[in-house]
Formats: structure tokens, C-alpha cells, sequence
């Protein structure tokens, strides 16, 4: 019951936008939580309720059952980086997590470990001001986990790392949830998610656009579609079109299928004699998965066309 | 530890870990000492008839610097505040402490102590100060000004006054400082408060509008528990005087706690 993040018609307005529109999901123990959504979409606003750092017109967010803002030693109960270069450029990066440490009673060795933690070691008594990017996420890091926490949120945290940083995070996070905590990471770019989340929550202005797991998502986006290659593409068309399929073609011996098996297609080309070089079902990637999902809420789209002739 | 015990000590370490705070507690010390003791040397008895008919209030003089001295306390109080709006972490702050009214209680708490540490030291060695210097330059206890000494009441009450007026001021900082959120906007809004009466009063010319604005300006009416001599031809007594000062301060406070309960951080 404590490793969860729970969020109950959650609603934001700032003056005439509405930034968080009934929004509802829950971020269970165990497992990488993709909070997913186009930039605006709401994820930040989102987490800062749950923080309690905003407070919603309507609904609620609650932490391992209870408000945030009721929690007494809240770091031992969520930890989160929202912003990691919210640190006091002047403090050293042991200071800022003393400070934290001690405002929830955590003792200086805690503060210690995390530091080992978070590979920030040999800087930890350096100033915040003077960190790159990269280091600044690992003092995140090792604030979030300063106090043990059974659930995590991390707001955009590989934004601006290098692979090998994302590499890192990305380890980081499936461990944090193979020790059974409940791990809420935002992301604009799908992309970073692959292979690292479980579960995904998609928003866009502010509402909830799916809320499914990473695998059901993949299967529903690929299913029923069928490429396949061959060098007589307006044969194959024609003699799958008669058979009831939608037909599409991808390039100039590619075409895509839907509304018939792989077997049933194999059996109408033999028949009717179109050779073909190549059959596979279509195995969609995240990314287009949730460009699939995400087309009608896009609230930047770019501005295409224009230039064109 | 309590909830509120365990924010005090969060942020005494996060005061105590930044460069500005020992400059700006430094500061206050030095600058409260300097400028009295420039003050005081440069009055003597020599432009009075005799001696005792200056009826210089050689405490008051000895004091003087805290005028200056109080900037860098008005520095202190916004920065304690300003600076994690500044620097963002006041969501961290926010995190590990979700209560505002607590947050803003436990700033006040050590905003005041340092103060007050710094503001006690300040006035004991203007007063030391102040003693040698007065001495040289005629004002001896032959002439009616016996030695300054921090144990002689009424010295004792203008010392102890000085340091609560510092603490006084640093306070109301931080009550501006909560409510606006910009550093500059609170320093210059602080500043302001505390010297537009002293400045404007000059170019009244009616008296009883003059005693008017000093009764009840924080700066001038706070520095009245610093008057050791004719307290009764003062426009406002010593401990009243402070207590003006008390009010404009508390209401800062109350001011920026309730913007600070109501508002998104």
C-alpha cells in the first residue's frame, strides 16, 4: 500500500488554461511508471500536485494512501527530482542533502551513502553552482533517495544526458523497481521510455490518453498488420484487395496489410501466383505506438507544408 | 525530534552552509562598530558653551552605526527566503517540509538567532568603542557623562533594544521577502519602508506632523529604545518605539505567511 502513487480527478486551471483535466491513474509497486504526454501536456503540473507543491482546483494525489502534505517524514515516504538544477549554486553538493537529511530527522551517514549512490563521490564537496548537467542529476538522484522511500518520481530525468547517462538512469530505474518501489518517470520522447518502463500513462492537454501496460500497447499498435515484400506489389495489391484486406503500399516492393493472417495471405499469393521475397508481422516500436495515440492531442504540432510548394 | 525542531535545524544547516550568511553577519557586526565609532569620534565638546550643556547622548552616538549596520540584516532576512525562489529549491524545502507555516516559522527562528548573535557582538564593541573615544574627546564623567558601561540600566536597555531592533528589521525582511519572492523587489521595498520617513521628514516643516511621522515610521520609532537622555521630549518612548516597529514587523509576517499558505509554491 505504501509503494504507490495514486492520482484521483485531478484538475488544474491556470487563468483560462486548463493544464490538468480529470486525471486519474495509479503508479503501482514494482514496477517503472512511463508518465508520457507532448510537452504541456500537463506531467510537471501533474507531479507538483502530487508534491503538494500546487494545490488542485479538484480531485486528489495521494502517497503510499496519504496526502502529501500530511506526511510527516514526506522524504521517507516519496523522494523525487523534479528539477535538478534547483540547487543553490553556492551550497556544496553535501550541504544541500545535509539540509534534507536533517529536516526529516535522516542521519549525516545516510547522507554518505547516497552520495556512493548516486557515483557522485569525489564532487560532493564541490558548490552546486559550478556542476554539469550530469551532475546535477545525480545530486538529484541522491536526493531522491536520501530517505528510503518505497515510491519515486522523476520529472524528465534523462532530458539533456548524454547515452551514457541514459544508459545509467535507465538501470537505475529498473532496479529501483525490481526492489519493489513504485517509479513515476515523465517523458516527452517516448523513445527514452523503450525498454525501460513497464506501464504507461499518456496524457495530452491534460487528460488521460492511455493508461496500459507497455506490452499490451505494443501488441494492440502491431496487430493485425502484416508487411510484406515483393517485386509484383501491384499484383499482390490487387489479389488481397479481392480478398477483403486494406492495402497499403510503404515503398516500392513494400506493402502493408491488414484483415488477413499471415497464413491466409501466403495461400492467396501462391494461388495467385505472385512471388514474393519477404513476410513478417509488423512488430510496432514505442515511438510510433504512441504517435498513433497522441496525433489528435498534439497541442504544438509543428506547422508543416507551409514552405512547401 | 519534533516536526518544527527538525525544520529549525534544517535551516540553521542550510544558513550556515552558504558563503553570504558569515559576510552578511560579518557585515553587521562591522559596519554597526565602524560607523558608530566614525560618529562618535567626530563629536566633541567644543561647539557646546560648556561641556555638560551639549546634552549629547553619548549612548544614542555610540549606537549610531546599527543605521548602517541593519542593511546587511536586511540582506539576510530577504536572502533566507528570496534565494530559494531564486534558486528553485524552495520546492525541495517544500518537499522535505510540506507544512508552510512551519517553513516559514523555522526560517524565522534562526534568521533571528544569527542576528541577534551578530547584533549583540555589534553593539558590545560599539560601546567599548564608543567609551575610549568619548573620553578623548571631552566627554568625561566630570563633565556629567560618566563611562559607557553595558551594565548602567538605561545603557543596558538602549544595548539590548539595538539588538532586538536589528533582529526587529531582519524579520520584517523575511515577512517582505515571503511575500514578494524577488530579492531585489524585497530589499528595495525593506529599504524603502525603513528610510523614507527619516528622509521626508527633513523637508517637513510643521512639528507635530514631524513627531507625527516618527511615531509611527518603523526605523525612527524602532531606534527610540536607543534615547538615554530627555526621554520625555522624545515623540515616541523607547520601548513603545520598538514596539511600532514590532507591528509593522509582525504584520510582514503574517502578510507573507498567509501568501505563503494560499499560493502554488
Amino acid at each position: 500500500m505504501d509503494a504507490t502513487i495514486e492520482v484521483r480527478g485531478l484538475r488544474k486551471r491556470f487563468g483560462p488554461t486548463v493544464a490538468v483535466d480529470d486525471l486519474s491513474f495509479t503508479a503501482g509497486p514494482g514496477r517503472v511508471t512511463g508518465f508520457v504526454g507532448p510537452n504541456g501536456a500537463g506531467k510537471s503540473t501533474t507531479m507538483r500536485m502530487i508534491m503538494g507543491l500546487d494545490r488542485p482546483d479538484a480531485g486528489t494525489a495521494l502517497v503510499g494512501g496519504r496526502p502529501y502534505r500530511s506526511l510527516r517524514t514526506p522524504l521517507c515516504k516519496l523522494g523525487a527530482m523534479l528539477d535538478a538544477s534547483a540547487v543553490h549554486p553556492a551550497r556544496r553538493a553535501r550541504d544541500h542533502l545535509l539540509w534534507l537529511a536533517h529536516a526529516n530527522g535522516l542521519p549525516a551517514r545516510r547522507v554518505d551513502e547516497v552520495i556512493e549512490l548516486a557515483g557522485l563521490g569525489g564532487a560532493a564537496r564541490r558548490r552546486a553552482g559550478g556542476f554539469s548537467l550530469g551532475m546535477r542529476q545525480r545530486l538529484g538522484i541522491a536526493a531522491a533517495l536520501l530517505g528510503d522511500p518505497p515510491a519515486l518520481m522523476f520529472d524528465e530525468p534523462v532530458n539533456g544526458l548524454d547515452p551514457e547517462g541514459i544508459a545509467w538512469m535507465r538501470g537505475l530505474l529498473r532496479s529501483l523497481a525490481a526492489e519493489g518501489r513504485a517509479v513515476l518517470v515523465s517523458s516527452h520522447l517516448m523513445g527514452e521510455l523503450e525498454g525501460g518502463a513497464d506501464h504507461l500513462v499518456v496524457i495530452g492537454r491534460g487528460r488521460l490518453i492511455a493508461d496500459t501496460a507497455v506490452q499490451d500497447l505494443l501488441e494492440a499498435a502491431s496487430a493485425g498488420r502484416v508487411e510484406l515484400r515483393t517485386a509484383r506489389r501491384q499484383e499482390a495489391m490487387t489479389a488481397l484487395a479481392h480478398a477483403g484486406a486494406t492495402v497499403t503500399a510503404t515503398g516500392r516492393d513494400a506493402v502493408t496489410v491488414t484483415g488477413l493472417t499471415t497464413e491466409r495471405i501466403i495461400t492467396l499469393l501462391t494461388g495467385a501466383g505472385v512471388a514474393f521475397t519477404g513476410i513478417a508481422e509488423h512488430r510496432a516500436s514505442l515511438e510510433e505506438a504512441y504517435m498513433e495515440l497522441t496525433k489528435d492531442a498534439v497541442e504544438f504540432q509543428a506547422v508543416t507544408g507551409r514552405e512547401a510548394p | 525530534m519534533s516536526g518544527t525542531g527538525r525544520a529549525v535545524r534544517a535551516e540553521w544547516t542550510k544558513l550556515r552552509t552558504l558563503p553570504s550568511t558569515g559576510w552578511l553577519l560579518l557585515a553587521l557586526a562591522g559596519l554597526t562598530v565602524a560607523v558608530g565609532a566614525a560618529v562618535t569620534g567626530s563629536v566633541d565638546t567644543s561647539h557646546c558653551t560648556s561641556p555638560a550643556g551639549c546634552q549629547e547622548d553619548t549612548v544614542r552616538l555610540a549606537l549610531s552605526g546599527v543605521r548602517l549596520g541593519q542593511v546587511a540584516a536586511v540582506v539576510l532576512g530577504v536572502l533566507a527566503v528570496g534565494g530559494e525562489y531564486a534558486a528553485g529549491t524552495i520546492a525541495a524545502t517544500l518537499a522535505a517540509v510540506p507544512r508552510r507555516g512551519t517553513v516559514l516559522a523555522a526560517k524565522a527562528a534562526v534568521v533571528a538567532g544569527a542576528v541577534a548573535a551578530a547584533g549583540t557582538a555589534g553593539v558590545l564593541a560599539s560601546l567599548a568603542a564608543g567609551r575610549g573615544l568619548l573620553t578623548g574627546n571631552g566627554f568625561t564623567a566630570a563633565n556629567g557623562y560618566p563611562p559607557l558601561s553595558p551594565l548602567d540600566g538605561p545603557t543596558a536597555r538602549a544595548a539590548v533594544g539595538t539588538v532586538l531592533y536589528l533582529v526587529l528589521v531582519a524579520l520584517l525582511a523575511l515577512g517582505v521577502g515571503t511575500a514578494l519572492r524577488d530579492q531585489a523587489a524585497a530589499i528595495t521595498a525593506v529599504l524603502a519602508l525603513l528610510w523614507i520617513v527619516p528622509v521626508v521628514v527633513q523637508f517637513v516643516g510643521d512639528e507635530a506632523w514631524r513627531d507625527r511621522l516618527v511615531k509611527f515610521a518603523p526605523m525612527p520609532a524602532g531606534l527610540a529604545v536607543q534615547a538615554t537622555r530627555n526621554l520625555d521630549r522624545l515623540p515616541i518612548g523607547p520601548w513603545p518605539g520598538l514596539g511600532v516597529l514590532a507591528v509593522y514587523a509582525a504584520a510582514a509576517l503574517l502578510a507573507g505567511a498567509v501568501l505563503f499558505a494560499v499560493r502554488d509554491a
